[in-house]
């Protein structure tokens, strides 16, 4: 069937209009045609004789086009606007529309679109009855009409910034083509010098390929963009189709093409888009949920999300993506966890192939409350997959299926799949409920009639909502009844409202959601349980975001007598425009008091105008809410990626781009592959998430409601970026306002600053957000929020240092060096105690490098440091190295004192090079002070670790201070202090040796009368050293008595050639210790720990040999500390021994009980000529812990007579030194007197002991020592007589 | 009665070698407040990781086991067999582990015990397949005094990165301090650190691009050519590949790639002589192609598949299955009908005679960070029982 027309002129353009064909040819003439081609249907209207005007209430008088040769170069006709957009070849815009419904030459009048001379094309939007027109300047202007006026009415442009595409700015071209989606969610762009842009409806920029890696190869070199002559969008908006205008001029043929290519290549774009573009029911719509043609995908598990189920009604856009041009390769990367929720990953979803085979496409899809199950619908009947078995159900019988049309969508109402359909067999429009976990089947189904068309459905609560072609909404109420084998659902309808009187047309509405949200918050606030009630019926009517609030004016609001019946027939109030230019709608019915701003708010995504919230105020007093009407404001804010899912707890948005693979460098290796393969690369999709956080706070604070963002900030303040929302907020307001060249009248910088001090983190984000921004911005930032001096100093009080450092930073740049110095040591001596050891390395690079930039010398790099740094892995090495330089210190100190006049200690080269930089001194004098309080507190192990961390040279330092810090004052004290840092248990008496007060009292009794009579002498003698040494100065007389009692003792002893085990046991310091009880503390616990220890013994006390030996074993092994502070102990010992300091060595020998220690210092002092000071300090605190030991540590007693003999030589030297000298009174005489009466008990108790063998065993390898100290014992002690004597 | 939760904070994926923490918690679950309320003894508590494995008999032939004996022994009602029966033999298990012993709880009171172990290394991944399953499990098991034991379950998915046992730590004992001084703060690190290692070692291996190419012809000529970028990839990427029929001799009208494994038992374990293996097939794609001068497909490998691997019994391979349909007449496929002059219409033939012929493509499938595949494991990370 072939019929031509002869039009007499060329056709400029050709639209279908219901059953007409309308034709505009070059003439300037339209030509209307009926559809079967009769020529007596046919109307030719000549465009003069339509009269023009700005609007339609003036166009009564509306002048005619008025000049001659204007034709139409390009028309679409709008049925929801009953009227075509046209193009003039002139450039003007405008819509033509009939004035009654039939479309004749008189009844036809046109409206000017005013702004635009210069319109190229036209595309139509007949969902939300926009009109884009394409611009010779390269952007497109949306117009809409005014359906009061009749005017056209301007909505929104498409345009390139120049921000983001620099380099693009008008070299587009023209617009070329613009095409709607089928859904008309998004626009598609192209324009005559080549690219192509996708946006959404209200003009959120969604892809452009003129831009990034579309634009460039990577190799930077930039892309021809493609050309592109005709375009159109496949089935559902899964595929554009392009003609490359390319390939017809230089390209060969059938080389280029994707599909389908003869003469011309034909490209294949695949897009996904946001099931909720076609299917916004809010219920079900947690995650964010793509549907392309065959699969799904899904933001898979996180975490949060299940655990909290979301309700978020994404409806959106065509997520563009993965073009299919013939590239191929990568693949998502799947490793980077973003670090708010999740990662990147999608779970993707392959649609039932079986399903697919005979339904594709894929035209609905919805998710269940929890992620687990998803639906899809394609062209017949439906199918589910649960992402946890991984299984599909389809129909078991396909004649159900494919008499099965699902027209309004679906939604998941908890087990169930709510669907409105049309039945093919009854020719009846119906509302399903199927089961999911029962077979796929009519037989489960509960199926209600329907009067009319469902275009729309949701499910809010227990409550189904129908949008219907006869423009009425319905209520039903959903119910689950639980009888037989599978439960089943029941619905009964709750009401109905005719809509009709405000909605022009059932296309028109893009959604229709229940709500919990009212105008005021009152209600909600009295009563808090109503605020999951649907209150209000929200429609998105073609844009516009329309609200009908249950009417509870009436009396009928009682809410006691408000049984469910009569609820159900509220009615609604008229209904009240809330916002313009709506995309999508998300609400949640959820309740969380802490979070009601967020929760109770309503969400709006607005195109290119960003999105809105309309944010319930609520009164700060919650004891007077009653007097309180609070309301709710309507704020707008700018987010960077397109929403396609609220998270309202976590105040979070969540989204997906397009991302890009690039495979250019691929094709060197393919050579001369297509070149459509470098035009595009390879798309994949992406999540992304945003915080919004801060715009929100920041409006209210602009609009003077700091209450309402403070109350909304708290009830965020857990959320782990909450931190970063008040950094983000500071940083735009001050970014926006240091930098506006005119001044402004009303700054909110002070009352962001303000805002943020309500939050302990408000030193923290200031500082950050300083080091930020500019050193430019600093003045102005800090004019707002406080001097930075003293926001450090409050770092300090607060312990903050690491924030305090940041803002050293600041500060050195502020102010002048001294200052910054000043702050600097402030902080690096406050790091130095609190052991932050990163911290003062930073500080220590700071300090030096403020010096460099100070005295010009180059930066410090010294040689020496980095070994020292590195820690102990170079200490032999090192050790080496100090040891020489050791001498040279001494050398070269008192130079440096001097010169320098440094008060308070000898200063040496610490890094030799540098010695000379100031800085160095300055910081080592400040290391100094902290090595000499930490050796003067006796902190050996904190010593140990400032100088590991900080590379500080210890055993260089030592030597200076051998004389002066690092002398040991008290001996006793010092050997306490060690104990405890280093978690050293104190000795212990072998139990056999009768060491807990338990045994001695058994040992008490059991043993006979000579033991007692020994032990009451000893208590004697120890109990008045003990007040002795505590209380009284000793006298050298009362010293005199005790050394000659002692002697006499020491002789009884030495009388006995068979009794060696001298140094076993005071019996009687450990009744005294009993008696003494709470003499220290230390004491106190490590006796007790004794008493434990025997205890547990006793059960197996029958005594034989090995087990006692096993025993003393373990006692040994218990009184030894942590291998950790064993090792450290003996570096601490190489450094000492290596600085010489004998004392220090002498104390750590000490804990270590190494009488080889002791040996290896005394043979030092006796080889070298060492400062007679030392030896007499060692001697004198050896004698104090030797007091001590009888007194109050028992358990050293066996050690310190091991060393006894050694004791006895140092008291030669100590001698021969101290002769010349001054009168030397006390200790001598000492060390004899203490060993001795050990050496008499030991004898008494062992002869005595129940068990000598194992006194025996223990002792045999100190035997030969012993009897060598023994008789070194009579010498000593012959040689303190003498002393006595000479004194 | 109380309450027995164990949480496995991580979530429940893990790869063989690290160490598994779960922290378990025992709960009187009375408030204080109650009539009723008295406190609670538990006997002892011990925990047990194991490996179940199964074979199906039709396809699998062990032979004869001597995991009887645990039977045996579970008739002793003091006795902690975690297998306690489950169907098929543990194969693998971890010494128990003592939670506590005489445990009171009083109303509303809780404990909470951490059980740290490491999972061997050299243990099979967790798999189920058609002939052969191997499943772990975290067994908690409690005893009331004179009461039965009793068990609570914690499942979780193992996987197994080959070569990863054998790679040292060289960097470890060369950077250890001989400072004392020095913190080191390993414990905890190393762990994290095999997690990382097998993180990069997967990155390094799979990143690695490289371009393959493939001419497919049949015996009547040259269809096209196919063109992979490499050919090791992790679970969870997509397997992506195009095709060029531009340069074909022979029409190709349709084409379907699947994403397959192999599960073959191994000779000597095989019920039958030369028993077919089994094909899983996880992802395809079928695209009608006549005229087609380029396409591409891109197949998700799902983050919840086993990775290839090979023990003594079964072995899984990976492979992507190509099936094409080419016209078997080089005749022309589609009909222009009328003169050129005029208007057209196309229409395609009604019948037309076709070939068909597949091709398989072996791929390499790895596992990728354990905390990734937690995201979609079908396991819940915390279990709980009442006893």
């Amino acid at each position: 069937m072939k019929k031509v027309l002869d039009l007499q002129a060329s056709i400029t353009s050709l639209q279908s209009m219901l059953e007409d064909l309308l034709v505009a040819t070059a003439d300037g003439f339209l030509h209307l045609i009926h559809w079967d081609g009769m020529t007596n249907g046919r109307k030719a209207i000549n465009l003069c004789t339509v009269p023009f005007s700005v609007d339609l209430q003036s166009s009564r008088a509306g002048s005619l086009l008025g000049f001659e040769d204007v034709y139409i170069r390009d028309m679409e006709y709008c049925a929801t606007l009953d009227g075509f957009a046209v193009v003039f070849n002139d450039g003007r815009v405008g819509f033509i529309t009939p004035m009654s419904s039939r479309l004749t030459a008189e009844q036809l009048h046109g409206v000017w679109a005013q702004d635009v001379v210069d319109g190229t094309c036209v595309a139509v939007n007949n969902k939300y009855r926009l009109m884009a027109f394409g611009c010779a300047n390269g952007s497109v202007q949306v117009y809409t009409i005014d359906t009061t006026t009749g005017a056209m009415q301007f909505s929104h442009k498409l345009e390139l910034t120049p921000k983001q595409y620099p380099d693009i700015w008008n070299k587009t071209g023209p617009v070329k083509l613009i095409r709607w989606s089928p859904d008309s969610c998004v626009v598609m762009v192209t324009w005559e010098c080549g690219g192509l842009s996708l946006w959404s409806v209200f003009g959120a920029q969604l892809i452009c390929t003129l831009g990034g890696d579309f634009a460039y190869q990577s190799d930077g070199a930039k892309k021809d963009p493609l050309k592109i002559c005709s375009m159109t969008w496949g089935s559902e908006g899964y595929h554009l189709w392009v003609i490359d205008g390319n390939s017809s001029s230089n390209m060969k043929p059938e080389r280029n093409a994707n599909n389908e290519a003869q003469q011309f290549g034909i490209l294949q774009f695949q897009f996904i888009k946001s099931a909720l573009t076609v299917n916004p029911c809010m219920s079900n719509q947690e995650q964010v949920l793509l549907q392309g043609e065959d699969r799904l995908y899904l933001n898979c598990g996180d975490a949060a999300q299940t655990q909290s189920p979301r309700n978020t009604s994404a409806h959106s856009e065509h997520n563009h993506s993965r073009e299919k041009g013939p590239f191929s390769g990568g693949s998502l990367d799947s490793q980077g966890l973003s670090t708010l929720l999740g990662h990147r990953h999608w779970h993707v979803v392959q649609i039932h192939s079986t399903y697919l085979e005979s339904n594709w496409p894929i035209r609905f899809s919805a998710i269940d409350k929890l992620g687990q199950n998803v639906a899809v619908v394609g062209k017949f009947g439906f199918a589910h997959y649960s992402l946890l078995t991984k299984k599909w159900k389809l129909f078991g019988n396909i004649t159900q299926e494919q008499t099965m049309m699902v027209t309004g969508g679906l939604a998941w109402w908890n087990d169930f799949i709510v669907l409105a359909c049309y039945n093919l067999n009854d020719h009846q429009e119906e509302l399903r409920i199927y089961l999911r976990t029962s077979n796929l089947d009519n037989a489960f189904a509960h199926i209600t009639k329907v009067q009319a068309n469902t275009l729309l459905l949701s499910v809010f609560r227990d409550i189904v909502i129908l949008f219907r072609a006869d423009c009425s909404i319905c209520l039903y109420s959903i119910e689950r009844r639980s009888e037989g084998l599978n439960p089943t659902a029941s619905i009964q309808i709750l009401q109905e409202v005719s809509m009709s009187r405000y909605i022009p047309h059932p296309f028109l509405v893009v959604s229709v959601t229940l709500t919990s949200v009212r105008t005021e918050t009152g209600i909600t606030l009295k009563m808090p349980q109503q605020a999951c009630e649907a209150e209000s019926i929200m429609l998105n009517l073609a844009g516009q975001l329309i609200m009908l609030q249950r009417d509870r004016s009436g009396p009928q609001i009682r809410d006691k007598d408000n049984n469910p019946n009569q609820r159900k027939h509220l009615p609604f109030c008229a209904p009240v425009v809330l916002a313009q230019s709506v995309e999508n709608v998300w609400t949640t019915c959820r309740i969380n008091k802490q979070k009601r701003h967020l929760l109770e708010a309503l969400w709006l995504s607005c195109g290119g105008a960003g999105m809105k919230v309309w944010l319930p105020l609520f009164p700060r007093d919650h004891r007077k809410p009653h007097s309180f009407l609070s309301r709710r404001i309507m704020l707008p804010f700018h987010i960077n990626i397109y929403p396609l899912a609220v998270l309202f707890e976590d105040a979070l948005v969540l989204g997906a781009v397009n991302d890009t693979v690039l495979y250019d460098c691929l094709y060197t290796q393919t050579s001369a592959r297509e070149h459509l393969e470098v035009l595009f690369p390879f798309s994949i999709v992406e999540r992304t998430s945003q915080i919004y956080l801060h715009h929100i706070l920041r409006q209210l604070l602009v609009r003077n409601l700091g209450e309402q963002a403070l109350l909304l900030a708290h009830s965020c303040a857990t959320l782990p970026y909450f931190p970063h929302v008040l950094e983000l907020m500071l940083h735009e307001v001050l970014e926006e306002e240091a930098t506006s060249r005119e001044p402004i009248p009303d700054p909110l910088l002070p009352t962001v600053a303000k805002f943020i001090t309500e939050f302990p983190l408000f030193l923290q984000t200031v500082v950050h957000c300083a080091r930020k921004t500019e050193y430019a911005l600093w003045n102005y930032l800090f004019a707002a929020v406080g001097n930075p001096k003293d926001l450090f100093e409050e770092c300090l009080m607060a312990q903050d240092l690491d924030t305090a450092a940041s803002y050293l930073i600041i500060l050195q740049n502020m102010e002048v060096p001294a200052v910054s110095r000043q702050h600097a040591t402030l902080l690096f001596n406050t790091a130095l105690e609190q052991g932050k050891w990163d911290l003062c390395r930073h500080m220590i690079r700071f300090l030096k490098a403020i010096g460099s930039g100070e005295t010009e010398t180059p930066p410090a790099t010294p040689t020496t440091q980095e070994p020292s740094s590195s820690g102990g892995f170079e200490f032999f090495r090192h050790r080496s190295i100090s040891l020489s330089q050791s001498a040279e210190n001494l050398h070269s100190k008192f130079n440096l004192t001097k010169t320098l006049s440094m008060p308070s200690g000898p200063s040496v080269k610490r890094w030799s090079k540098d010695s000379d930089c100031a800085e160095n001194m300055y910081i080592d004098m400040m290391l100094w002070r902290h090595a000499r309080r930490l050796l003067e507190e006796i902190k050996l192990k904190d010593l140990g670790c400032f100088a590991a961390q900080l590379g500080f040279e210890l055993i260089g330092w030592l030597c200076k201070e051998r004389a002066r810090a690092a002398r040991v004052e008290d001996f006793v004290c010092a050997l306490k202090k060690l104990h405890k840092d280093f978690l050293w248990p104190f000795p212990v008496i072998p139990a056999s040796s009768i060491n807990s007060p338990f045994k001695n009292g058994k040992y008490k009794t059991a043993v006979g009368e000579q033991l007692l009579k020994s032990q009451s002498a000893d208590t004697f003698v120890n109990m008045e050293m003990d007040t002795g040494i505590s209380t009284t100065p000793r006298s050298r007389s009362w010293l005199a008595t005790i050394s000659s009692s002692q002697r006499e003792m020491d002789t009884v002893s030495s009388h006995g050639p068979h009794m060696q085990d001298a140094f076993l046991s005071p019996l009687l310091s450990k009744g005294d210790e009993c008696s003494i009880g709470s003499a220290t503390d230390l004491t106190e616990t490590s006796s007790m720990v004794d008493g434990d220890w025997t205890i547990v013994d006793e059960n197996f006390s029958s005594l034989s040999l090995t087990q006692s030996e096993l025993e003393q074993l373990s006692l040994e092994l218990a009184s030894k500390g942590p291998h950790k502070s064993q090792v450290q102990l003996r570096y601490l010992l190489h450094i000492f021994m290596e600085a010489g300091c004998l004392d220090w060595c002498v104390v750590i020998g000490l804990i270590l009980r190494e009488s080889s220690v002791i040996n290896q210092v005394f043979s030092i002092m006796q080889s070298s000529d060492i400062d007679g000071e030392i030896c007499q300090n060692i001697k004198t605190g050896l004698d104090a812990v030797d007091k001590w030991a009888s007194t109050d540590c028992p358990g050293y007693k066996p050690f310190l007579s091991i060393i006894k003999p050694q004791i006895q030589k140092l008291n030669e030297i100590v001698e021969e030194q101290v002769q010349p000298e001054a009168f030397q009174p006390v200790n001598p005489s000492k060390v004899p007197e203490q060993a001795n009466p050990r050496a008499e008990e030991s004898r008494t108790s062992s002869s005595h002991s129940t068990n000598p063998q194992s006194d025996a065993g223990s002792n045999n390898a100190s035997r030969h020592e012993e009897d060598k100290a023994k008789t070194e014992d009579e010498d000593s002690f012959q040689e303190g007589s003498y002393d006595c004597v000479v004194s | 009665m109380i309450e027995v939760l164990a949480k496995l904070g991580r979530g429940p994926v893990f790869l063989a070698g690290e160490v598994l923490e779960c922290v378990i918690t025992f709960t009187n679950p009375l408030s204080a407040s109650s009539t009723s309320a008295s406190s609670e003894m538990l006997a002892w508590a011990s925990a047990q990781i194991h490996c179940q494995f199964h074979a199906s008999e039709n396809r699998v032939a062990l032979p004869p086991s001597d995991g009887s004996k645990h039977d045996v022994q579970a008739e002793n009602e003091t006795v902690f067999v975690p297998n306690r029966g489950e169907r098929g033999q543990c194969i693998l298990s971890t010494p128990p582990k003592i939670l506590f012993c005489d445990l009171r709880l009083d109303p509303g009171e809780s404990k909470s015990y951490s059980y740290c172990e490491t999972l061997p290394v050299d243990g099979p991944p967790s798999f189920r397949g058609q002939s052969v399953k191997y499943v772990y499990k975290l067994t908690i098991g409690c005893q009331r005094v004179n009461s039965p034991i009793k068990l609570l379950r914690v499942p979780f998915r193992v996987l197994v990165l080959h070569g990863l046992k054998d790679y040292q730590f060289p960097q470890d004992e060369a950077v250890a301090p001989s400072n004392p001084f020095l913190e080191e703060e390993e414990g905890l690190k190393k762990d994290s650190r095999l997690a990382d290692l097998a993180t990069e070692l997967l990155m390094v291996a799979t990143s690695r691009r490289s371009l393959h190419l493939y001419n497919i012809s049949n015996t009547r000529g040259k269809v096209g050519t196919f063109c992979i970028f490499k050919t090791v990839y992790k679970i969870g990427e997509d397997v992506i590949g195009t095709f060029s029929f531009s340069e074909g001799d022979i029409p190709c009208l349709q084409f379907s790639v699947s994403l397959q494994t192999e599960e073959s038992i191994q000779e000597e374990f095989q019920r039958r002589r030369g028993q077919p293996v089994s094909f899983t097939v996880h992802a395809r794609h079928q695209e009608s192609c006549l005229h087609t001068a380029q396409s591409s497909f891109s197949l998700p490998i799902p983050l919840s598949s086993t990775p290839g691997f090979t023990t003594n019994i079964v072995s899984l391979k990976w492979r992507l299955h190509f099936e094409f349909v080419t016209s078997g007449e080089s005749a022309g496929t589609c009909l222009v009908r009328g003169s050129q002059s005029e208007a057209v219409t196309w229409t395609g033939v009604e019948q037309m005679e076709v070939d068909t012929f597949s091709w398989d493509l072996p791929i390499k499938v790895l596992p990728t960070n354990p905390i990734l595949a937690s995201y979609v494991s079908q396991f819940s990370s915390t279990n709980s029982i009442t006893i």
